[in-house]
């Protein structure tokens, strides 16, 4: 099993100074991503998701920085090595795409310099005309006219920039992608689109991909497994048919259960009271208990770890599946 | 089903931006002046305590004709009926005085508050300038009142923060506040809640329907994402490229949708169940620009059943689809003389 | 049944007032931590600026002597003792000090003419007699002088017993004094006066240069200041009329402004400081006019931007007056940027300021001012490096001062503005 693991985040801490104090964005957060998958990371803005991608790629800049942890990667724990070793790591061997691509495409050069320089950055014996003929090609796959190689980031809309930055990630074959919501900006038909593209994308190359997003159906759509986080933690993980089917986690019930159905009639959106927890000062024990319904004291009290609740890979972090006897129950369990 | 009895009314109503251009080309090519044409030619109507959707990508032109409906901009054809009155015939201060009645929320209610006015003084002003007659101890009431009645609670507590000391979600239950304190009839929703999360935009929908009972609203409902729609609307019309191509009641449009923009734009929609599987096939490409829109129909690039030298000819026009009134259609094969072209029908 | 534990847990804004709890204090030293170099830039900056703002009301916490007049030996360079002035005696004479001669009637007494010390040795003689005359007594000290050309002259006098005593520098009686074993040294002349030394040394026409400079910081930061406030006071209204309008008055304005702004700074100061004459005020009014663009720029800029914004398109919508939008919706939004270039801009004014001064455009010649200081002291840069460098000094700190913390400020409130 851990022979597959690709990237392995253990006991990751990440804190922003503010100038009311330090918040800790992401707190003791350990995941494993399998090599191969398509892990989607959810979470309501200010979780912590995004920060934990930047922390996997160490990019996080001041008022943040890492406090402590290990990131291992292909075998090495990436906190261990030096700044420029790090960049060697970053955009060749993890791939990222943002939200919004123009802040990682050169506005002055054209898309295919950009494709070409990822080629040779790794097969320095690639010719210029060479590396050329396979950026026409891998446009071409990507659903963009061969003809528009030429042109520069700017002339592209959002949908078609995004491809470009997939094709950025397959040029440099990159080992894992880390994707923070990457469809965000785009409008739904285009968005769509791309996750066609990525789904079969994905099955050609092999790819790994970290999906952080807050869009529930992109996850549902693509991801082979869910990871939910809530106020920087880990709440839930499992595969994504049984995190969406038999429900862990408090949290993960409401906002599950908050999401429009397209498909569904009648639907009655559930209502989570309460708001996200400001994590200058954090609820004591669950970080949850605040807002959940089944809360009891000890809730309040310690906080929970993450266990194993049914088969191997479905964990969440909840006292309801401990064998504590103050434990709160659900009416399920 | 009096058609007097809308509240709002459009007939034709065009907008067009022209783009900015440089003095060379201006120089060079006088005469024809480029514009995009954001809303072109778009007719509806919604009546005393319905909510009409709005659907459409951006770039559809959904948010101009929001601001269209309440003269924030002045349609450069067409006319705006607001209760019967034509607005663009209403003088300055007769339309400053109109405005008490019809409201806005925007997407951003961080931006569409002022950031050096605490939020109680933002939801008072409407109350000062069209109610000048309340003391400012009964302006004060009225404001708590309202902070009530958008689920903000205690309203004292609210009534000094400023905008940047409270949540996104509270934020834009202030902005509410504010476009409900001198009791409007119309609320303009330009996607009230694409920012918020999904925890709150749940309870934002929730709000925004209690409000619709408790204060007898008309909504227009201004949204990208067809999902929410199904909690709040009672008709959908969807846009593209400046022109609604499908118009009708909720129901009818989500489970018997004509035009295959609509049909794409339905079955896009993420689902979030995992064993949710795309039955219809996606259009091709994106959105193209709306300075040079494509001819006849503008969605024929896209189009899985555009007919040559129809589609790309012809301009449809929107009408009833199967003599239904209130299911309007905008397209060659759906509805008109071609529509016996059409591929579906032929199956059938 | 929930727990009674969860019936007590505070509301979801609790957070939110135990934050506003924190101190400002303790806000802005975690201030440190958030904004880094431009948190210490505003700090230190701001220290500087209160320093100079209290030496400008209270010269007289640094300056020890009054800034026109001649408080010791020209040219005395910083922290040099000057040369002790001393009063000689014969061995057996019975006098011990000056205050001894009062009442005794015309004392004979030898001097080198024109030496410091005659000088010295009357001025103090003159003090002792108005203290004596505070008592009531009518006793004066009186001399009977014999001017002679050097200090060897005053020895044979005194040690030939032609006179009863005399005075000089110390210095250059050391190696003389072995020749005449019946002169003595009686003390300085005055225990105050003599010996005295001036911290950042004394000027052409022997006055302190320290209080000069303390004196001058006042000029300095009215000129700054009334001058900033002045363009301020005329630069943003202007900018929210022109940006708010817009049209033809919008083009005429900035037509005008942006003519104002291209011609060279100092050249219009000179100008304008020229054709109005030498006077503070005069100064004030040029450098004034010169920097309204600067807040007419920025104000309008700022103003078309925030007229665009969706607030004051919310605010349109609630049915508000443009009188009321534009004084409650973009006013307060222009304030922050315009408090940021007025402390950049006191900065330039003050800069300008000694500029005209240095050019002798600006003020009166008498007026303890750095620019003038400089001016003068140029033509001395040889002899007595410290006229030219204390002033020099001390514009550059007041111009760093102010415009870091308009820097500083800069990037903390608006980090846009920079980009603009």
């Amino acid at each position: 099993m851990s022979s597959d693991v690709l990237y392995s985040i253990r006991n990751l801490d990440v804190e922003y100074d503010t100038r009311l104090g330090g918040v800790r964005a992401v707190d003791d957060f350990s995941l494993d991503i399998q090599k191969g998958e398509i892990l989607g990371l959810v979470g309501e803005s200010g979780c912590g998701k995004s920060t934990l991608g930047k922390g996997m790629m160490r990019t996080i800049t001041t008022p943040g920085h890492i406090v402590g942890g290990e990131l291992w990667f292909e075998g090495v724990d990436l906190m261990t090595l030096s700044e420029k070793q790090m960049s060697g790591i970053r955009g060749n061997k993890i791939g990222m795409v943002f939200q919004d691509p123009m802040t990682s495409l050169n506005p002055l050069m054209t898309i295919v310099d950009h494709l070409t320089e990822a080629i040779r950055a790794h097969h320095k014996e690639v010719s210029q005309q060479a590396a050329r003929a396979r950026a026409t090609e891998m446009v071409a796959e990507l659903g963009i006219r061969t003809e528009r190689i030429d042109d520069y980031p700017h002339q592209f809309s959002g949908g078609m920039r995004q491809r470009i930055m997939i094709a950025l990630v397959l040029a440099l074959n990159a080992s894992l992608v880390i994707a923070d919501e990457p469809t965000t900006a785009l409008d739904v038909i285009v968005e769509a689109q791309f996750l066609d593209l990525l789904r079969g994308l994905r099955k050609e190359f092999e790819l790994t991909i970290l999906l952080i997003t807050h869009n529930i159906g992109v996850v549902a759509e693509l991801a082979d497994r869910v990871a939910v986080m809530y106020a920087g933690k880990l709440a839930e993980v499992a595969p994504v048919d049984s995190l969406f089917l038999e429900t862990k986690h408090p949290y993960s019930r409401g906002l599950l259960k908050s999401v429009p159905n397209i498909d569904v009639d009648n639907q009655e959106l559930y209502k989570m009271e309460g708001a996200p927890p400001n994590l200058i000062a954090p609820p004591s024990g669950c970080r949850f208990h605040p807002r959940c319904p089944y809360a009891v004291a000890l809730c309040a009290a310690e906080e929970p770890e993450l266990t194993t609740v049914s088969g191997e890979q479905h964990r969440a972090t909840c006292w309801i599946y401990s064998d504590r006897k103050d434990r709160p129950t659900d009416g399920l369990t | 089903m009096t058609d007097e009895k809308a509240l709002v009314r459009l007939e034709h109503v065009e907008k067009f931006f022209p783009v900015p251009r440089g003095l060379i080309a201006s120089l060079r090519d006088r005469g024809e002046k480029p514009a995009v044409r954001a809303v072109d030619d778009v007719s509806f109507e919604i009546k005393r305590g319905e909510v009409l959707g709005l659907a459409g990508e951006s770039g559809s032109g959904k948010s101009t004709v929001g601001r269209l409906v309440l003269r924030l901009l002045d349609p450069t054809a067409g006319r705006v009926f607001f209760d019967g009155v034509d607005l663009a015939t209403l003088k300055p201060e007769e339309m400053r005085k109109t405005r008490s009645r019809m409201q806005v929320v925007f997407q951003d209610p961080l931006a569409s508050l002022n950031p050096r006015m605490s939020v109680g003084r933002a939801v008072e002003h409407p109350a000062q300038i069209h109610m000048p007659d309340l003391t400012q101890q009964q302006r004060r009431e009225a404001v708590y009142e309202i902070f009530g009645a958008v689920g903000l609670d205690p309203p004292k507590y609210f009534y000094d923060k400023y905008p940047h000391q409270i949540s996104g979600g509270q934020r834009q239950r202030i902005v509410m506040a504010r476009a409900l304190i001198t009791r409007p009839d119309l609320i303009v929703a330009d996607e009230p809640i694409a920012m918020a999360d999904v925890s709150v935009q749940a309870l934002l929908l929730d709000l925004m329907m209690r409000l619709k009972e408790e204060f007898d609203l008309t909504y227009l409902f201004i949204t990208h994402d067809l999902a929410t729609t199904k909690y709040l609307c009672d008709r959908l019309a969807v846009m593209y490229l400046g022109k609604i191509v499908e118009v009708g009641n909720l129901r009818e449009v989500f489970t018997n949708p004509q035009h295959p923009y609509t049909r794409a734009l339905l079955s896009a929609v993420p689902v979030p169940d995992p064993r949710h599987r795309r039955t219809e096939p996606l259009p091709q490409g994106e959105i193209p620009n709306p300075i040079n829109p494509p001819a006849g129909c503008h969605f024929h690039p896209r189009c899985p059943i555009a007919q040559k030298g129809i589609c790309d000819v012809e301009a449809p026009e929107l009408l009833p689809f199967h003599d239904d009134d209130a299911h309007l259609v905008s397209c060659h094969l759906r509805t008109g003389a071609y529509q016996d072209l059409d591929p579906d029908r032929q199956i059938a | 049944m929930p727990d009674p534990v969860l019936l007590d847990a505070p509301p979801e804004e609790q957070w939110q007032i135990d934050l506003e709890r924190v101190g400002l204090l303790r806000r802005l030293l975690n201030g440190r931590k958030w904004y880094g170099v431009d948190w210490w830039m505003v700090v230190i900056s701001s220290i500087m600026v209160v320093f100079f703002i209290v030496i400008a009301f209270f010269p007289g916490l640094l300056a020890p002597h009054d800034p026109l007049e001649q408080v010791g030996p020209r040219f005395l360079p910083p922290g040099d003792k000057p040369d002790a002035e001393v009063l000689l005696l014969r061995v057996d004479s019975p006098i011990e000090s000056l205050a001894d001669l009062a009442g005794q009637g015309r004392v004979p007494t030898a001097v080198v003419q024109g030496a410091p010390s005659s000088e010295d040795i009357r001025s103090e003689a003159e003090r002792i007699t108005q203290e004596l005359a505070a008592t009531g007594s009518d006793d004066r000290i009186r001399f009977r002088i014999l001017r002679l050309e050097t200090l060897e002259e005053v020895l044979a006098a005194i040690q030939a017993g032609d006179v009863e005593l005399g005075a000089g520098s110390s210095q250059q009686l050391e190696p003389l004094m072995d020749a005449y074993p019946d002169v003595v040294i009686a003390g300085p002349i005055s225990g105050e006066k003599g010996g005295k030394t001036f911290l950042l040394g004394t000027n052409q026409i022997g006055q302190d240069v320290l209080s000069r400079l303390s004196w001058g910081a006042r000029i300095a930061l009215i000129i700054g200041f009334t001058a900033s406030i002045f363009s301020l006071v005329l630069g943003v209204p202007l900018g929210l009329f022109a940006g708010f309008t817009g049209g033809k008055i919008d083009r005429g304005l900035t037509l005008v402004m942006d003519s104002l702004y291209a011609f060279p700074g100092l050249i219009l100061a000179i100008a304008i400081a020229a054709v109005l004459g030498p006077s503070i005020v005069n100064v004030i009014v040029a450098i004034a006019v010169l920097y309204i663009p600067t807040y007419y720029r920025i104000v309008r800029g700022q103003t078309l931007s925030t007229k665009e914004s969706l607030h004051v398109e919310a605010a349109t919508s609630i049915g508000a007056t443009k009188t009321s939008i534009l004084r409650r919706y973009i006013f307060p939004l222009v304030i922050p940027s315009v408090a940021i270039i007025f402390s950049v801009n006191i900065a330039d004014a003050i800069l300008t300021g000694a500029a005209l001064s240095f050019l002798g455009l600006g003020l009166p010649p008498t007026t303890p001012d750095w620019g003038i200081d400089l001016a003068r002291g140029q033509e001395f840069i040889q002899r007595a490096w410290w006229l030219i460098t204390f002033p020099g000094i001390a514009v550059m700190l007041v111009v760093l001062a102010f415009t870091m913390l308009g820097e500083g400020l800069t990037e903390i409130f608006n980090p846009k503005l920079r980009k603009q």
